[in-house]
Formats: C-alpha cells, structure tokens, sequence
C-alpha cells in the first residue's frame, strides 16, 4: 500500500511535468494555430538557462527557476516573432510555421547541444530544495512537491486568465479569427506576443523543474517533455487548459503504474495507445469544446 | 573521368539518399496535393522496409519482388489508416498521424520477431543508385500521368475547397482516400528504398526524423506540382553535405537557417505553377503593351 501511494506520488509529480509543458505546447496551438516543433527546445534552453545561472552566478533556487521561466518566454517571443510572424501576411497556414519550427528546432538543438558541451549536465545538490518531507510513513521528495503544486497554480491561473479577464478573451478571439478580432478592437499583434510569452514561460518552468528533479541538463529533455506533452494536450482537449492539466497527471500515473505492475518495455506503448485511441473515438479530447471550427 | 569517380566516391551517397528521400517526400505530396497533412508516411515506409527486408533475409526474396511487396504492404497499411482517419478534420488529422508514428516505433520495438526489436535487423540485399534512379523515375512518370489526369484535377480541386469540389460531384472522401494508397505505395517503395540502401534497419531508422525530412523536403520543393518533392529531397539532402563543406562547426544551425530563410522568402516553394503562371503573364502583358505602344505609333505617323 505504501509502494502504491508512493507510486501515485511519483507519477502525480512526473504527470504535472508533461502538463505544465503541455499547457504551454496547447496555447500556442490553439491560440496561434501553430504546430510547433521547436516548442521541447524552449525547455531546454530553460533548464540550461536555469543550470548557468546557479552554476555561475551561485544564485537561490527561486531565481534558478525564474531565470529559466522568463528565458524560455523571451526565446518563445524571439522564434515567434522570427519565424513566424513574417509567415502570417503570406497565408500560408499551419504548413509554412510547421517547416520554420522544424527549422528552429533543428537550430536550438543543436545550440544547446554545443551550451551543454554534447553531455548532461545536472543540478548542484546544495542548490534546489532535495530534502524529504515526511507525511505519516510516506517521505516525499520536496522537489515532487514542488512541481505538483506549481501545475496546480499554473492551471488555475491561466485558466482564470483565459476565461475571466478582458486580456483572455481577446485570446480567445484571436484562436478563432485574427482578423475578426483585429476588426473588434483587439490589438492581435500584443496577444500574439503575449501568447508566446505565455507558452514559452510555461513550458520553461516544466524545462526548470524537470531538469532539476530528473538530472538531465540537455537538448534530450526537451524531447521527452514534448512527446508526452504532446499526448497530454491530445488526450485533455487543447483549447482547455484544464484538460490538459488532468490528462498530463493522468499519463504520468499511468506510466509509472505500468512501469511498476507490467512492465517498462510496455511504458511508452500505453501512453500512446490511450492517446490513438482518443484521437480517433473521441478528437476534441476531455475537455474539448464540441464546436471548435478553425477557418 | 578520374575527377567524376572521385566526384562520386565524395558525393555518390548524397545522391542515393537525395533519391531515398524523394520517394518519402512524393508520398507526403500525394496526401498534401490533397489537401491532407499526414505524418503517416513513415508508417508505410516502416511496413514496407522491414516487410521486404524479412522477406529478402528469410525467404530469399530477389530485389525485383522485393520492392512490388514493400508497395502492397504499403497501400495496404494505408487503406487501414485511411479508414480510421479520413473522418478527422484537419488539425486532428495532422496530430493522429503524428501520433501514429510514435505508435509504430514503439510496436516496432516490441515485436522482435518481426522487426528485430532493439537489435534491428542485417539486410542482405543492395540496391544500386542507377536502379533506384530507375524507380524513382517511374514514379516520377506515374505522378505526372496523375497531374494531368481526372485525378489530378480533382484533388487540386478538393485541396482548394472541399466543399465546392463536392458540389462539383467530386467525392472529397474518395479523392482523398485515393492519395492515401498512393502514398501508401510509394512510401512503402521508400521504405523499402532505404532498408536497401542502409543495410541495417531497426525501430530508430523509421522515426521522427524521417517525418521531419519528408515535410520540409515536400515544403522546400513546393508542394503545389510533382516535381517539387523530388527537387526538394535533393536540396534538403544536400544541404548538410554542402554546410559540412562550408561551415563545418556549426553545419546543423547553418541547415536550420538556410531552411528558415527559404520558408519565409518562398513560402510557396522552390517549384511553384503559380509563379511561372504569374510570370508568363507578366510577359504577355508587357509583350502586348509594347505592341499596342508601336501599332499607336504607327497610327500616329
């Protein structure tokens, strides 16, 4: 029973990861309508950020993590504004930014490949909390704790963002139709900049803290995030953070539990089988808005 | 002489994987020019590669039969995935088929008596560069046959509305369902192709690195005529041979860059109908004024 919590625990903690990179992956996709395969290099970069800042300057964990969250925003802003801004008076839909993300992607990979000196870099132990905490006879890493409570502030908050502010709806209006919402008033190209800044920060903040709790400072983290965010933001629905937030938590849990019960060669299986499965029996996902339309 | 064979010692494998990798970009063309995104092309070049390279390890199976069975399997792992996915719209199609890729590298892994699993699989059989240039070039046939054909002018037509094309009394499900085997069978050629050419194939050849090279080969090319994949897999694989050359430090952030700098100059492609469409008439036009100005001058003299 004990192993089962603990379990639970783990994959809560590894299941908000995807999520918080999910959430970011998801708003660029359906506010900007951008498949972005460059969207694992922001995390990266994050982390790496993250790491020079504590390795060179010796700075607190909170400026560690910030340091990476305002990096990947800012690199989010940069490959938007690079990339695909000039894509958007030429029409040439999901396709062009398709080909300038892989572009990007194969750009900042290899940029951190080169920042990381081609190995993994970890975190100094002294500089993040990696103390236990103990709950009754369980004992929970801080970092575990960490990353499930910062999903849980991300979510709520973008999702308050996207729904209850007047800066949300115009958001929103731009998912649905950039010109529309430039005609109804809405400065398209501050919500476009916002948007990335947004994705990128979230996304860099899964980059910081999986970098820290997994030990792997490199171009490869990146590269998990995405995969198993993309399949968050699948199976939760992506025009809803909340969804998301719930799918990401739940893959996690299922991983773990598979690699736990059955077997680890099953892990990756389950979680893209579950998401084929959504994909075709149900698109719009969890939380999906039945009559979402892009024009 | 002596410079061309050193020519082709230094570049010979360039050219073969220029040509692999134009069988992965005509069957991403075949769903585009459809109006489809789909990812799954590796699909079928993963059914098609490690079914003819069982078939050759196995059975003994020579190169000429080996390439039409990597072509049935593909079409048919296309009329399967076709089936499930032409109901989607088109944003869930891209990230179905997507999805479906990450599937196959972890099927491929763990049925090791199909595929070899992690260890992979020794392919005993080579295809000469000339035989693949043969094939390609037939294909190359086939896909300008289609262009001028009912087909052809049918999915541009479903490609640009779907709608109008329905009202036109052409079945959108239909036409595409049709670019679906099509890609089948020329990615399954590919994959074949490339399980030949290697020599060694294992779950990791058939991944995210093919999508990726296929799309932007298909988008660099231009993905609005035939020609525009094939031209597209040369550029894209010459690309990193040429930046080894040039800046050998830093060759994958000079590909990524050349690669950006295209897209945003010329969204449309390296080979676009439209373009030449736009200059030709460009040229009349001047052409005529310049005659109406002479004929004016006559009149007046």
């Amino acid at each position: 029973m004990q192993l089962f919590v603990e379990q639970l625990i783990n994959g809560w903690a590894l299941g908000s990861l995807y999520a918080l990179f999910g959430i970011g992956f998801g708003l660029v996709f359906s506010t900007l309508g951008i498949l972005n395969a460059a969207h694992g290099t922001y995390a990266s970069w994050a982390a790496i950020a993250g790491y020079y800042a504590v390795d060179r300057f010796g700075v607190p964990f909170p400026v560690a993590v910030a340091a990476g969250v305002v990096g990947g925003g800012l690199l989010a802003v940069v490959v938007d504004q690079i990339g695909f801004q000039p894509l958007r008076a030429k029409k040439t839909g999901m396709l062009g930014a398709l080909i300038t993300s892989i572009a990007f992607w194969i750009i900042l990979d290899s940029l951190a490949g080169f920042a990381t000196g081609q190995q993994s870099l970890a975190f100094p132990a002294t500089s993040y909390p990696n103390q236990m905490v103990v709950l009754g006879p369980l004992r929970v890493p801080q970092m575990q704790i960490i990353t499930i409570l910062a999903l849980l502030v991300c979510t709520v908050g973008i999702y308050l963002l996207i729904q209850k502010t007047r800066i949300g709806a115009a958001m929103r209006a731009v998912g649905w139709n950039e010109v529309a919402a430039a005609l109804g008033g809405v400065n398209a190209r501050m919500v476009i900049l916002l948007t990335a800044f947004l994705a990128g920060a979230t996304s860099g903040l899964a980059g910081v803290l999986g970098g820290i709790s997994t030990s792997n400072v490199s171009f490869t983290l990146g590269e998990g995030l995405m995969l198993k965010g993309f399949a968050a933001v699948v199976v939760g629905g992506y025009d809803d953070v909340r969804g998301t937030a719930i799918a990401g938590i739940c893959l996690g849990v299922i991983e773990v539990f598979v690699a736990q019960y059955i077997s680890t060669s099953f892990r990756d299986g389950f979680t893209y089988l579950l998401l084929l499965a959504f994909l075709i029996a149900r698109p719009r996902g969890l939380f999906g808005s039945a009559n979402f339309v892009r024009a | 002489m002596e410079t061309l064979l050193d020519l082709w010692a230094g570049y010979g494998s360039t050219v073969t994987f220029a040509s692999v990798n134009a069988f992965f970009a005509l069957s991403t063309y075949a769903v585009l020019s459809t109006g489809v995104l789909s990812f799954t092309t590796v699909v079928f070049a993963a059914v098609g590669g490690f079914l003819s390279a069982q078939m050759a390890g196995k059975f003994g199976v020579p190169l000429w039969a080996a390439f039409p069975m990597a072509a049935l399997g593909g079409g048919f792992a296309a009329a399967v995935v076709a089936g499930a996915f032409l109901r989607l719209e088109s944003h869930w199609m891209a990230l179905a088929s997507l999805a479906l890729v990450l599937i196959t590298r972890v099927t491929a892994l763990n049925t090791p008596l199909l595929t070899g699993g992690v260890n992979g699989l020794i392919v005993p059989l080579r295809v000469e560069p000339l035989e693949l240039a043969l094939l390609l070039a037939l294909c190359a046939l086939v896909f300008w046959r289609l262009h001028r054909s009912w087909y052809g002018l049918a999915a541009r037509a479903v490609r640009e509305d779907a709608a109008v094309a329905s009202t036109m009394g052409i079945s959108p499900y239909r036409v595409q369902f049709a670019a679906f085997l099509i890609s089948g069978v020329v990615g399954g050629l590919g994959g074949a192709a490339l399980a030949f050419t290697l020599q060694f194939i294992s779950p990791e050849t058939y991944f995210i690195g093919i999508a990726f090279t296929m799309i932007a080969s298909t988008v660099l090319g231009g993905s609005f005529h035939w020609l525009g994949p094939i031209v597209g897999a040369a550029v894209f694989t010459a690309l990193p041979t040429a930046m080894q050359a040039i800046v050998p430090q830093i060759e994958d952030v000079a590909k990524g860059v050349v690669l950006l700098l295209i897209m945003i100059f010329l969204p449309r492609g390296l080979i676009d109908p439209r373009a030449w469409g736009l200059r030709r008439a460009a040229r009349l036009r001047e052409e005529n004024e310049r005659r109406q100005q002479a004929a004016e001058r006559d009149a007046h003299a």
